[in-house]
């Protein structure tokens, strides 16, 4: 029978959910800059974090699940600096495929969402409390 | 079902609350997957009056012919509600508003606290009725 407390258990993954997702950007925009050391190394790769609807028998409803995390394909950035040690021969060197504005864009969903989840937690245990209060009178 | 809880107006506010409690567990699945790809939105079906009445019918007309339809046999269903026309579907296949879902649960919230307060007063007419005021 559902209750209140895997409504509670349903938001709480929510919040997990956008908590790891918080940690990919932190990590992507740490590495914005991580260019190899030499011409042949691979800059940093961006990461997504990827979220599924899983059937959660204990809560007894769908709850979200962070997913693997997986690699951005676009092509890396590249600038001209003929000083890098990273530098190919033409002078450019391979920077990360990571564009700060998305990340912002995407904290600030994280954010949101966070947000949501826990306002549902705040009203759940309202309810939860508006119940026992019937004991009270 | 002997007791106090046995009273139809009270097994109606029980059966309102938990049907709230239902809805916000619903609710709390839509706020969780809001950026779930595919996930598409979903909603308890109204509670109404009739099927509250029907499964609470504690008189029940008597069948003494198989023409008659006994009322106690009609039972309240409960379900999801079919998807309605969602205000967005994200290129992801997501159909989740936050705003929509925040609204909801405010409104799940003060719905509750009516049936609460409800229950509340129902139980403060019985103790009228048994001199405890």
């Amino acid at each position: 029978m559902p209750d209140f407390l895997s409504s509670l258990k349903i938001a709480a993954t929510g919040l997990h959910a956008q908590n790891a997702r918080m940690r990919v950007i932190a990590e992507n925009l740490a590495n914005a800059d991580s260019a190899g050391k030499t011409p042949t190394d691979r800059p940093y790769q961006r990461r997504i974090p990827t979220f599924k609807a899983v059937m959660d028998a204990d809560a007894g409803g769908e709850v979200v699940k962070v997913g693997k995390i997986a690699l951005d394909q676009s092509a890396f950035q590249e600038r001209y600096e003929p000083g890098h040690p990273a530098a190919d021969k033409n002078g450019y060197v391979k920077y990360p495929n990571v564009d700060p504005l998305i990340e912002a864009m995407d904290m600030r969903e994280a954010q949101r969402t966070y947000e949501a989840n826990l306002n549902v937690i705040t009203v759940t245990r309202q309810m939860l409390g508006r119940t026992l209060d019937i004991l009270k009178s | 079902m002997a007791g106090i809880g046995s009273l139809p107006l009270l097994q109606a506010l029980t059966e309102k609350m938990r049907w709230h409690q239902s809805r916000q567990q619903v609710l709390a699945e839509n706020i969780a997957n809001a950026d779930t790809p595919g996930f598409m939105e979903r909603d308890l079906n109204p509670l109404t009056f009739d099927e509250q009445v029907k499964s609470l019918a504690q008189v029940t007309v008597s069948t003494t012919s198989p023409n008659h339809i006994s009322v106690s046999s009609i039972n309240g269903t409960e379900g999801f509600g079919s998807e309605k026309s969602a205000f967005e579907v994200t290129p992801s296949g997501n159909s989740v508003s936050l705003e929509d879902e925040m609204m909801k649960v405010a409104g799940n919230d003060m719905d509750y606290q009516t049936v609460t307060a409800l229950y509340t007063r129902s139980m403060a007419i019985l103790r009228t009725a048994l001199g405890r005021s």
